[in-house]
C-alpha cells in the first residue's frame, strides 16, 4: 500500500473517530446540562453559557481532525 | 484531485468547476485547497480574466471580503450613534437591543468591573457574526473560511489579554501569574515546572481559537458546496440549467453555527480576559482550558 491509498483509508476513519469521540462528550455535556435546567429551570441561562462553551471546546477536537484531514488531503495524488 | 473535472465541460457545472479551480489556484493564499461556492469576485474573474486586475481581486479576496464588512458595520454603527434620540426609531431601536445584549452578556460574566471591555468584546462578535454569516447568503463569501483572517482575529484577542493582564496586574504579578501565584514554598519549588505549562497555555490559545473559527465556518462553507454540486450533477445527465437545490437545508444550519461559533469566539476571549484579572480566588482559575467552566 503506497502513502496516498494509505491516507485515503485513513484520513475519513480517523475524522469519524473524532466524530464519535465528540460525539460521546456532547451527548454528556448537553444530556447533563438538559437535565440541570429540568431540575432548575430558573437557572437556564447561566447553564446554557456553560454548556455552549463546554461544546465549543468538545467541538475543537473533531475541528482539529477536520483541518488535519484538509491538510492531508493534498498528499493524496 | 478536482471531483468535477470529468463533468467540466456541461453548462452548469462549468462555474462551478471553475470556482473549485480558482479554489485550488488560490491554495498558495491560505495552504489549503478548499471548495467554496463562488461569490461575487469570482464572478468578475470570469469577465475580466487573467488580467493583473483580476488577480489583485481573486488573490485578495478574503480580504476584501472582511474590509468591506467591516466598512459596513462602521457605516451603519455611525448612522445608528449621529442622531440619537430620545424615543428611538426602529433602527436605532434595534441597534440599542443588540448592544444591550451584549453588554449584559459580558457583564453577566465579568462582573460590573468588565465595561471597559464590552467595546473590544461587543465589536469582535458582531464582526465575526457578520463574516460567519456572510458566506451563507448567494454570491457571498467568508474572510472566515480562511486561517488568515481567523489567526489574524486571534492574534489580536491574544495581545488584548497580555496588554490587559499586563497593565492590570503590573509587571511582577504578570509574572508571578505566569508562574501561577506561588504562595507557600513548595508552590514555589514547582515553579521551573509551572512556569512552562502556562506559557504553553497560553500559546495554545490563540492557536485552538483560530483553528475552531477556521475549521468551522470553512467546514460549513466546503459542506454548501459539495450539496450545491450535487444539485448540479443530479439534473446533469439533462443537460438542465438549473440544478435542485438541496444546500437550502444546510443553510440554515450555517446559519446556526455561524451565530455560535461567533458566540464561543466572543465567550472565550472574555473568559480568557476573565482568568487575567486580578481578583481573590485566584488559584481556582489557574488550570489553562478547564478553568473556563470555574468562571461561572
Amino acid at each position: 500500500m503506497d502513502a496516498s491509498t494509505a491516507l485515503g483509508f485513513a484520513l475519513p476513519i480517523g475524522l469519524g473517530l473524532a466524530a464519535i469521540g465528540s460525539g460521546i462528550g456532547f451527548s454528556r455535556a448537553i444530556g447533563s446540562a438538559m437535565e440541570a435546567i429540568g431540575r432548575q429551570p430558573e437557572a437556564s441561562g447561566k447553564i446554557q453559557t456553560a454548556m455552549i462553551i463546554g461544546a465549543g471546546l468538545i467541538e475543537a477536537l473533531t475541528i482539529y481532525a477536520f483541518v488535519t484531514v484538509f491538510l492531508l488531503m493534498g498528499k493524496i495524488q | 484531485m478536482n471531483l468535477f473535472d470529468q463533468f467540466g465541460s456541461q453548462g452548469p457545472l462549468r462555474l462551478l468547476t471553475e470556482a473549485a479551480g480558482d479554489a485550488a489556484h488560490g491554495a498558495a493564499e491560505g495552504g489549503h485547497a478548499v471548495h467554496e461556492l463562488p461569490n461575487w469576485i469570482t464572478l468578475l474573474n470570469l469577465f475580466i480574466g487573467d488580467t493583473p486586475l483580476g488577480r489583485f481581486l481573486h488573490e485578495w479576496e478574503g480580504i476584501i471580503w472582511a474590509l468591506g464588512i467591516a466598512t459596513l458595520i462602521i457605516v451603519l454603527a455611525q448612522r445608528a450613534a449621529k442622531n440619537p434620540q430620545m424615543i428611538p426609531g426602529r433602527f436605532q431601536n434595534a441597534v440599542e437591543m443588540v448592544v444591550e445584549g451584549l453588554s449584559n452578556f459580558i457583564l453577566g460574566i465579568l462582573g460590573p468591573e468588565g465595561k471597559q471591555f464590552v467595546p473590544f468584546l461587543g465589536s469582535l462578535f458582531i464582526y465575526i457574526y457578520a463574516m460567519n454569516v456572510a458566506g451563507a447568503f448567494p454570491l457571498g463569501k467568508s474572510p472566515t473560511a480562511s486561517p488568515n483572517t481567523t489567526v489574524a482575529l486571534a492574534l489580536c484577542v491574544f495581545a488584548y489579554v497580555h496588554y490587559v493582564g499586563f497593565t492590570k496586574n503590573g509587571p511582577v504579578g504578570y509574572l508571578k501569574h505566569l508562574m501561577g501565584n506561588p504562595q507557600s514554598p513548595v508552590e514555589w519549588a514547582f515553579v521551573p515546572i509551572m512556569l512552562p505549562i502556562h506559557v504553553l497555555g497560553e500559546i495554545a490559545r490563540p492557536v485552538s481559537l483560530s483553528l475552531r473559527l477556521f475549521g468551522n465556518v470553512s467546514g460549513e462553507d466546503v459542506l454548501l458546496f459539495a450539496f450545491c454540486s450535487l444539485g448540479v450533477t443530479a439534473l446533469s445527465f439533462a443537460d438542465s440549467p438549473i440544478g435542485i437545490p438541496f444546500q437550502i437545508p444546510f443553510i440554515f444550519l450555517a446559519l446556526l453555527t455561524s451565530f455560535i461559533q461567533a458566540l464561543v469566539f466572543t465567550l472565550l476571549s472574555t473568559i480568557y480576559i476573565l482568568l487575567w484579572l486580578p481578583h481573590e480566588h485566584h488559584d481556582e482559575h489557574e488550570h489553562g482550558h478547564a478553568a473556563a467552566d470555574h468562571s461561572h
